[in-house]
């Protein structure tokens, strides 16, 4: 069994799968973490940006990984966009944050609703995948796929930036501010607004940034988002929502649950122990693992 | 002056009579649901683009031949979101409130069972396509014929035989939890055993698996002469995409669902070669002369490869209903009897019913070798031999 647990392949499989986990979840908690809206189209975004790294690929024959800054701003754009329509009034009237978190799982669920159709409607249901940085890479016993190890190394250097960004810049200290008392932010001056513009923007780019990664070793379809949408709802809950380092580490937690989990146990029991881990941990740490909002 | 205008309006009048004799007959409408949106929206494009090639295809040739009088076709359909019980009550109302001359078939095994009972409350008859399960057999014969071969008490039995032939003395099997692989599962398990083929490993897993790699190696562990694997897409690409990272080496490797997806291709190219799966139709196969010109007419419309199974079983369902309609035309009676007793020349070859099963066609499998997909069970029907 230890030779197992210690075999790099594992290790390896769940780095990859939990950076992308952590990567999605960090787009999901900077949006409620500043705004308290709760995103049931995340996995949508995840989607989206799937399908634009498909069509990249398709239409210019190079690399998604040079369109990600593109790919990042699409994303921005669709959560500005949202923001100004939907949420930019809602949360100037200063409501309470049950209010704001049932009025915006309300509409995201319209949202989700118009961008699978008009995905759908625009680009037919039809299954896209392409083939790109397919080679084998073998160290030892170790074989990595080209694809996913780009996967893993974006998602790591996003990540490190985002919390870099977070903790070392005046506007990191203001998104963290914003996170962890939204009135007290306002009352010192913080540009509430500003905050709130950029932080969706933010976390939409990051997300969508994950679906294109994810374009490269899986199925896109238009309704590909919802199992993504659910986990970084887990991550979030587990990392303490509104705590971006909680919600990483939360990320990664999961990615080692879903590999150890198949391998020590079965694959039928993947589904009852993450979920049985997580109904655990809400029981016993209903505040996540480094607290509701209170680090970077 | 005027004279001259009214000659030329009453002989422009008369040419128009003259050549379109066929467009003042009404068009035939036909209806359908399709899982356009929901959990099987990404499987039913395949069968959809199948029935608009059609309806094109027949269109340009002047329409559908209704007892000898060509009469344009007219789609009437609807989104059922994947709902099996919406599918239902949607086809009730293509019947008694679209008033539609025909029907067509929606996407998967569900729909088809749910819809099989409105067709006999209305005595509608439906050709099917993509129902696959051991459960079609319960439905009442009558108004509902299944031309599928991709059964799962046959399937098991057949991928037994093939694999003895081919000197395979054990396997490793995973299975996606979902019905259709369970039901192929247990058939398969039985028929192995029967046919004394060790199962040196056996999982199943659950759907919504984001990664394969225990499993994977696992089955290099067992160390089996082949590894099959009871697919889904979703799952069956994660599945290649990771057994090629590790490495996985099998004298044969059987995937269920997935491999005759054009994206799956698209995704695998060379790496996918080898890889055996399920399909009783290939364009490879030449006794069937309408086989190629089907594949090409598909790729050239929406430029991507049809499924070798839902795409072609979806045509196939439309060229029988073609052809009962031109010998019965619109009468349900008679068109029910047409189908019933008829043979028919598809591009699958000849299909004939018996009770509500195609009694021609062999449950059968493909290979991707090179750039080709070519059958490679059973003999009668393969075009090239297994590799």
């Amino acid at each position: 069994m230890l030779d197992i647990i210690l075999s790099p392949q594992l290790f390896f499989a769940a780095a990859v799968l939990g950076s992308l986990y952590a990567l999605i979840g960090l787009g999901l908690n900077l949006v409620y973490g500043t705004m308290r809206l709760l995103n049931i189209a995340h996995g949508d975004i995840v989607m989206l940006g799937a399908f634009s790294a498909f069509w990249w690929f398709t239409l210019t024959g190079f690399s998604p990984l040079l369109a990600l800054p593109l790919i990042a701003a699409l994303g921005a754009l669709i959560g500005l966009g949202l923001y100004i329509l939907l949420f930019r009034r809602q949360l100037a009237q200063g409501l309470d944050p049950v209010a704001i978190e049932a009025r915006s799982l309300l509409l995201f669920f319209g949202v989700s609703v118009v961008i699978q159709n008009v995905t759908a409607l625009l680009f037919t249901a039809t299954p896209r995948a392409y083939r790109h940085l397919d080679e084998v890479f073998r160290i030892g016993d170790l074989a990595m796929t080209g694809n996913r190890i780009a996967a893993l190394a974006c998602s790591v250097v996003l990540l490190t930036a985002m919390l870099v960004f977070l903790k070392k810049t005046l506007f990191g200290v203001e998104v963290r501010a914003l996170i962890q008392h939204r009135e007290a932010a306002r009352i010192v001056g913080i540009n509430v607004e500003k905050v709130q513009i950029v932080a969706i923007s933010m976390g939409f780019g990051v997300t969508a940034i994950a679906g294109a990664l994810l374009s490269m070793t899986e199925l896109t379809t238009p309704f590909m988002g919802f199992r993504f949408t659910i986990a970084s709802f887990v991550v979030i809950i587990l990392g303490g929502l509104g705590n971006i380092k909680g919600g990483i580490m939360a990320g990664f937690l999961l990615g080692l649950l879903e590999i150890y989990a198949v391998t020590i146990f079965s694959a039928e029991a993947r589904s009852i122990l993450i979920y049985g881990c997580f109904v655990l941990a809400i029981v016993l740490r209903p505040q996540g693992l480094l607290g509701i909002g209170k680090k970077v | 002056m005027i004279r001259r205008q009214l000659f030329g309006i009453a002989l422009g009048t008369a040419l128009a009579t003259l050549a379109m004799p066929v467009w003042a007959e009404d068009p035939v409408k036909i209806g359908y649901t399709m899982a356009r949106t929901g959990l099987f929206a990404e499987a039913a494009p395949s069968q959809e683009n199948a029935y608009a090639l059609w309806q094109e295809q027949v269109n340009a040739a002047g329409g559908l031949d209704v007892n000898g009088v060509k009469r344009m076709i007219e789609f009437v359909s609807y989104d059922d979101e994947s709902d099996p019980a919406k599918s239902a009550q949607l086809y009730e109302r293509l019947i008694t409130s679209d008033k539609v001359d025909l029907l067509l078939a929606p996407w998967g095994t569900p729909h088809h069972l749910n819809v099989a009972g409105v067709a006999e409350r209305y005595g509608f008859p439906i050709v099917g396509n993509t129902a696959a399960s051991v459960a079609i057999r319960e439905v009442q014969p009558g108004n509902i014929w299944f031309p599928t071969s991709a059964i799962p008490d046959k399937i098991g039995p057949e991928l037994a035989a093939m694999l003895a032939e081919a000197g395979v003395g054990s396997v490793s099997i995973i299975a996606n939890v979902l019905p259709f692989s369970q039901e192929n599962l247990a058939f398969l398990t039985a028929a192995l055993k029967a046919a004394n083929i060790e199962i040196k490993m056996s999982e199943n897993y659950p759907p919504d698996i984001s990664d394969m790699t225990p499993l994977i190696t696992q089955m290099k562990s067992a160390g089996a002469d082949a590894v099959l694997a009871l697919t889904y897409p979703a799952d069956a690409f994660l599945y290649m995409g990771q057994a090629r990272e590790l490495g996985l080496k099998a004298d044969l490797q059987f995937m269920l669902i997935g491999p005759t997806i054009d994206a799956f291709n698209k995704a695998f190219g060379p790496a996918a070669d080898g890889v055996v799966t399920l399909a009783h139709w290939s364009p490879a196969q030449s006794d069937w002369p309408r086989a190629k010109p089907f594949f090409d007419a598909y790729v050239a419309k929406f430029n991507q490869e049809p499924d070798y199974l839902d795409s072609a079983l979806a045509y196939m369902s439309a060229e029988i209903l073609t052809q009962a309609v031109a010998k019965a035309g619109l009468n349900k009676d008679a068109l029910r009897q047409a189908i019933a007793s008829g043979s028919f020349d598809t591009i699958n070859g000849e299909v004939r019913f018996e009770g509500v099963q195609n009694s021609v066609t062999p449950t059968a499998f493909v290979q991707r070798q090179g750039d080709v997909t070519e059958l490679v069970w059973p003999k009668s029907i393969a075009t090239a031999p297994l590799q």
